[in-house]
C-alpha cells in the first residue's frame, strides 16, 4: 500500500522535500546577512541572538560608510569588474574564433596548452608579476589589474567560446566567402552577432569573477584610489572595537556588494546556466 | 578622388591576393590569437619559469644581499611546522571538499534537471552562493560559527550541544570545508547538469519498462554515464581549490594557531613581507602538489573509461 502510493507520488514529494531542503541551506546565511544589516547594534551583540529581529534601523549603512571609502571602493569595483570582464570576453571570443574555425598546424596544441594554463595557480605566481609590475609601473594602477584579471579567466572563457563556435553551422561563413565577402568581413558582420549569447554569458560570468576576486586587488591595490571593495571589507573587518568584530557595518557592506551580483543572476540566470553546461559537456 | 580611391583597392586586393588562402587564415588566426597568448605568457608562463629560478635564492627586497642558496628554502620547508601543517590541511581541504562536492554536486544537478514547477527558482536559487563574493560568505559564516553571538552555535545549545567551532582546530577546519562545500557545490552542480541533459530520455524510458525504479536507473544508467564528466569536473575542483586563500584568510585568518592555515595562505604571507625566495619555493611545492593531482587525474580518468 505504502509502497504503491510512494511509486505514484513518491518522485514528486521527493523533489519537493529536496528543494526545501535545498532552498533553506542555500538561503539562510544569505537571510542571515542581509537581517543583520538591519538590525541595531546593541541587538546584534546580544545573547542569545535573534533570529527575528524587533526593531529594524537603517543606521548601520551611514556609519559603515562613514568608516571606510566606500564609494571609492565601489568606483574601483565596478572599474575592475567591467574592465575586465570586457578585456577577456573579447580577446577570448578572437581566439575562440580563431581555434575553432581557422584550423592551423599546431592549433590543437595551442588550445590545449591555454586549457592546462589553468593548472598553474595564481597564488603561486605573484612574485615575478609584483616584480614586473613594479618595473612597469603597473602597481595601483587599474590596467594592471585589469589585465591580471582578464588572463585569469581567459582559458575558460575561450574554452566557452571555441564549443561555442563549434556548435554554430559553418555554411553560412562559407556562403559569405563565396559570394565574396573578405574573412574580416565575414567575421565582424556575421560571426560577431551569431556569438551574441556566448558573448553575453561570458560578460556576466566574467563580471561577477572579478568583483568576487580578493587576492589580485588585495596584492596590487594598496592604496585607496585603487582599492576594491572585497579588500576594503577585510580592512573593515580588521577595524576590531574591543574584541569583537563590527559586524554591524561589515554586514550593511556585504549586502551592498551582494546586490550588483543578485541583479545578474536574477535577469541572467538561463544565460549563465547555459554558458556553464556549454563549457561542461565538451 | 573616386577613381583614385578605386585604384587604391584594386591595388591592395592584388597584394593580398598574392598569398593563398590557407596563408591568410594563418595571419587571420594568429592576428586573432595574439592578444590570449599575449596575456597569458606575461601573466603565467613567464612568471612560472620565474618562480622556478627564484626558488633557489634568499631574496627578500628589504634585506639585500640576493643570494643563491641552491636546495636551502626547501630545506627550510622541511622542517617548517607551520608550513607542514598547512600542507596538510590544504590536501584534507582540497581532497574533503572536493568530494563533498561532487556528492552534493550530482544530488542538486538531479534537482535541477528534474521536471518541476519550481525548476526555474531552483536554478536562480542555485546560483546564489556561486555569485556572492567568497570574502562575504566567509565573514558571514565566521559569524554564524561565532562562539559567543553565532546562530549555529545557539542553535546546538538549543540541542544541549555546547561547540565553540572556532576555538577548536578540528572545528576550524570543518567549518572552513562547510563553507567551501556550501559555495561551490553550485558550480559543480551546473556542470553535472549538463551532463544529465546529455543522457537521453528513451534510456529511462526502457528502464522503466524493464521494471527498474528510479534508484535503481539512477544507479544503472544516470550515474555510470555522467562518471567521465564528473571526473573532470572533480580534477578541475582540485586543482582549483589548491590556489583558494580567500576563504581561511577572510574567515579564520588561518587560526586558531594554524590549524586552518593552507599553502595558498603561507605563500600569500610570504611575499606580504617580502620573502621572495621562500614564497617562490613555496610555490613551487604547490605546482608540485598540482603535478600530483595530475597523475591521479589521468589515473581515474583511465579507470573510468575502462569500467564503461
Amino acid at each position: 500500500m505504502v509502497g504503491q502510493f510512494l511509486r505514484r507520488h513518491g518522485g514528486r514529494i521527493v523533489t519537493y522535500i529536496g528543494f526545501l531542503i535545498f532552498a533553506f541551506v542555500m538561503l539562510f546565511p544569505f537571510y542571515f546577512i542581509v537581517v543583520s544589516s538591519f538590525t541595531p547594534r546593541y541587538e546584534i551583540f546580544q545573547t542569545p541572538p535573534r533570529y527575528f529581529p524587533q526593531n529594524l534601523t537603517l543606521e548601520n549603512y551611514p556609519n559603515m560608510i562613514a568608516t571606510i571609502p566606500f564609494w571609492q571602493y565601489y568606483a574601483n569595483s565596478l572599474i575592475f569588474a567591467i574592465g575586465s570582464s570586457l578585456l577577456s570576453t573579447v580577446v577570448s571570443a578572437m581566439a575562440g574564433y580563431g581555434l575553432a574555425r581557422l584550423k592551423f598546424p599546431g592549433s590543437n596544441l595551442v588550445f590545449l596548452g591555454l586549457v592546462l594554463s589553468i593548472a598553474l595557480p595564481q597564488v603561486a605566481l605573484l612574485v615575478p608579476i609584483r616584480e614586473m609590475y613594479n618595473v612597469l609601473g603597473l602597481n595601483n594602477t587599474h590596467l594592471g589589474l585589469i589585465i591580471l584579471m582578464s588572463s585569469l579567466v581567459t582559458p575558460f572563457t575561450v574554452w566557452i567560446m571555441v564549443s561555442f563556435v563549434n556548435q554554430i553551422p559553418v555554411e553560412i561563413e562559407e556562403a559569405a566567402l563565396i559570394d565574396g565577402a573578405t574573412l574580416w568581413q565575414t567575421i565582424l558582420r556575421i560571426v560577431l552577432p551569431t556569438m551574441r549569447p556566448a558573448l553575453a554569458t561570458m560578460l556576466i560570468i566574467n563580471f561577477i569573477n572579478a568583483w568576487n576576486e580578493l587576492l589580485y586587488p588585495m596584492i596590487f591595490a594598496t592604496r585607496n584610489d585603487t582599492k576594491t571593495l572585497s579588500v576594503g571589507l577585510i580592512s573593515l573587518g580588521r577595524e576590531a572595537i574591543g574584541t569583537s568584530r563590527p559586524w554591524d557595518r561589515m554586514s550593511a557592506m556585504s549586502v551592498l556588494m551582494i546586490i550588483p551580483v543578485v541583479i545578474l543572476i536574477i535577469f541572467g540566470q538561463r544565460a549563465i546556466v547555459s554558458g556553464l553546461t556549454r563549457g561542461a559537456v565538451k | 578622388m573616386v577613381a583614385n580611391a578605386e585604384n587604391s583597392r584594386t591595388v591592395t586586393r592584388v597584394k593580398t591576393s598574392r598569398l593563398s588562402l590557407n596563408q591568410r587564415r594563418y595571419v587571420a588566426a594568429a592576428l586573432l590569437l595574439a592578444p590570449v597568448i599575449l596575456l597569458r605568457l606575461f601573466t603565467t608562463l613567464y612568471p612560472f619559469v620565474q618562480t622556478i629560478f627564484l626558488s633557489f635564492e634568499k631574496y627578500n627586497p628589504a634585506f639585500p644581499p640576493r643570494q643563491y642558496v641552491g636546495l636551502g628554502n626547501f630545506e627550510k620547508i622541511a622542517s617548517d611546522i607551520v608550513v607542514r601543517s598547512s600542507v596538510e590541511f590544504t590536501l584534507i581541504f582540497v581532497f574533503g571538499s572536493t568530494l563533498f562536492q561532487l556528492i552534493f554536486g550530482i544530488m542538486v544537478a538531479s534537482l535541477l534537471n528534474s521536471r518541476f514547477r519550481l525548476r526555474n527558482l531552483a536554478r536562480t536559487i542555485n546560483l546564489i552562493p556561486w555569485a556572492i563574493p567568497m570574502v562575504v560568505a566567509a565573514v558571514g559564516w565566521r559569524w554564524l560559527f561565532d562562539g559567543t553571538y553565532g546562530w549555529i552555535t545557539d542553535l546546538l545549545h538549543r540541542l544541549g550541544i555546547d561547540y565553540s567551532w572556532l576555538i577548536d582546530p578540528v572545528g576550524a577546519r570543518i567549518a572552513i570545508l562547510i563553507v567551501s562545500v556550501w559555495k561551490s557545490t553550485p558550480f559543480v552542480a551546473i556542470s553535472i547538469l549538463a551532463g544529465l541533459q546529455g543522457v537521453s530520455e528513451e534510456l529511462y524510458e526502457a528502464a522503466r519498462v524493464d521494471g527498474a525504479n528510479a534508484w535503481q536507473s539512477f544507479w544503472s544508467i544516470t550515474l555510470p554515464l555522467i562518471m567521465p564528466l564528473t571526473v573532470t569536473i572533480g580534477m578541475f575542483m582540485l586543482v582549483w581549490q589548491l590556489a583558494v586563500f580567500d576563504l581561511p584568510y577572510a574567515m579564520t585568518s588561518g587560526g586558531p594557531g594554524f590549524a586552518t592555515s593552507v599553502l595558498a595562505y603561507q605563500i600569500q604571507q610570504q611575499v606580504a613581507t617580502l620573502n621572495y625566495g621562500y614564497a617562490s619555493a613555496l610555490s613551487v611545492v604547490m605546482f608540485l602538489i598540482v603535478g600530483l593531482i595530475g597523475i591521479i587525474g589521468v589515473v581515474a580518468f583511465r579507470r573510468v573509461q575502462v569500467a564503461l
